[in-house]
């Protein structure tokens, strides 16, 4: 349906852009996985390319391709990772909270220092 | 042009990629491993993305759809097993252990800089231990383990109490019938709410 050339330069560019972009973001989690201090910073910076740059260069792959037929897998490998990459992002947050792979002299506040200390109040442990 | 754009792109993946071999060889504990391979699979989705975009073809679609799914899996069962930090290593009020606050980004591997990067674990193996359980415990996680050792379940009401059975029978007669278990576990309450109410429901009728 889109057979003019015009439609073809103007969906190869939104492709290359959308490829660079997609790039970039991998390069954005290499920097920030290089530099930043501790883990959940890091944690910060991997995110990245799991869910932005795929989409972008998802979108890229499925624009050269000039079909709905492969729509709905590329749908289903972005939805997915959407819905996977804030789990894993919790449990291994929640894990290096716990077990203190974290630098606490680079916190400015700790929100979950002072509800562990209000619920550890409340429920006093009974040891024995 | 695109074959422009993915040869750039190409390149900015090969520069994440190194960024996060760097980090997995260099990591200081398993998680930051954990997420840094979680990054690699995806930048590997990416140059196989790359791929089928440059020879018109579509035939890794489904490897990028199990790449999301592995390393969800990878991510949460490592982060299950991560071994809690010994404890003379961890001082909260203690001022920043090292002046730069960020690490090098020269991968130089000698063993000083080893023990200028702030996370290195006294004992990079050592055997699990489950968090909150055995000597190692402390304050940042014993909560968890007295939650769990407290044996926290939300309180349920176990039938009704005395206090409650007096306004419910002093209600105007509800068509349906009173619950089973409320005469059984008060049986000598139930005559009097019924005795006192009565004539206020036929002053009720009455009125």
């Amino acid at each position: 349906m889109l057979e003019s050339p015009t439609a073809d330069v103007i969906l190869d560019a939104l492709a290359s852009v959308l490829l660079v972009v997609g790039g970039l973001m991998s390069l954005a989690a290499g920097i920030g996985l290089v530099r930043l201090p501790d883990l959940h910073s890091r944690m910060h910076a991997a995110t990245k390319p799991q869910v932005l740059g795929l989409l972008a260069l998802l979108l890229a792959a499925a624009i050269t391709w000039r079909s709905w037929e492969q729509v709905p897998i590329v749908v289903l490998a972005w939805g997915l990772l959407l819905l996977t990459a804030p789990v894993s992002a919790h449990v291994v947050g929640r894990s290096g909270y716990r077990t203190k792979h974290m630098r606490r002299d680079l916190l400015t506040h700790d929100e979950l220092a002072s509800a562990v200390e209000r619920i550890s109040r409340e429920q006093p442990p009974n040891r024995g | 042009m695109l074959e422009t754009a993915v040869h750039i792109t190409q390149v900015l993946l090969a520069l994440g990629a190194a960024g996060t071999v760097y980090r997995i060889y260099k990591g200081p504990s398993v998680l930051d491993r954990v997420i840094s391979l979680d990054v690699m699979l995806i930048i590997v989705a990416s140059m196989m993305i790359v791929d089928m975009v440059i020879n018109d073809h579509q035939d890794f679609i489904l490897f990028v759809v199990v790449t999301a799914v592995i390393g969800f899996l990878g991510a949460v069962a490592i982060a299950r097993y991560v071994v809690v930090r010994s404890p003379e290593e961890v001082v909260p009020d203690a001022p920043a252990h090292d002046p730069v606050p960020f690490p090098p980004a020269v991968p130089v591997s000698s063993s000083s800089q080893q023990a200028g990067e702030p996370e290195t674990p006294h004992q990079p193996i050592s055997t699990p231990v489950m968090p909150g359980v055995g000597p190692l415990e402390d304050e940042s996680t014993s909560w968890f383990s007295a939650l769990a050792r407290s044996g926290f379940t939300p309180k349920r009401r176990e039938g009704p109490m005395p206090e409650e059975a007096e306004p419910e029978s002093q209600q105007p007669p509800a068509p349906e019938s009173p619950q089973p278990p409320e005469p059984e576990s008060q049986p000598d309450s139930t005559p009097k709410p019924e005795s006192t109410s009565s004539p206020q429901q036929q002053e009720d009728r009455d009125a």
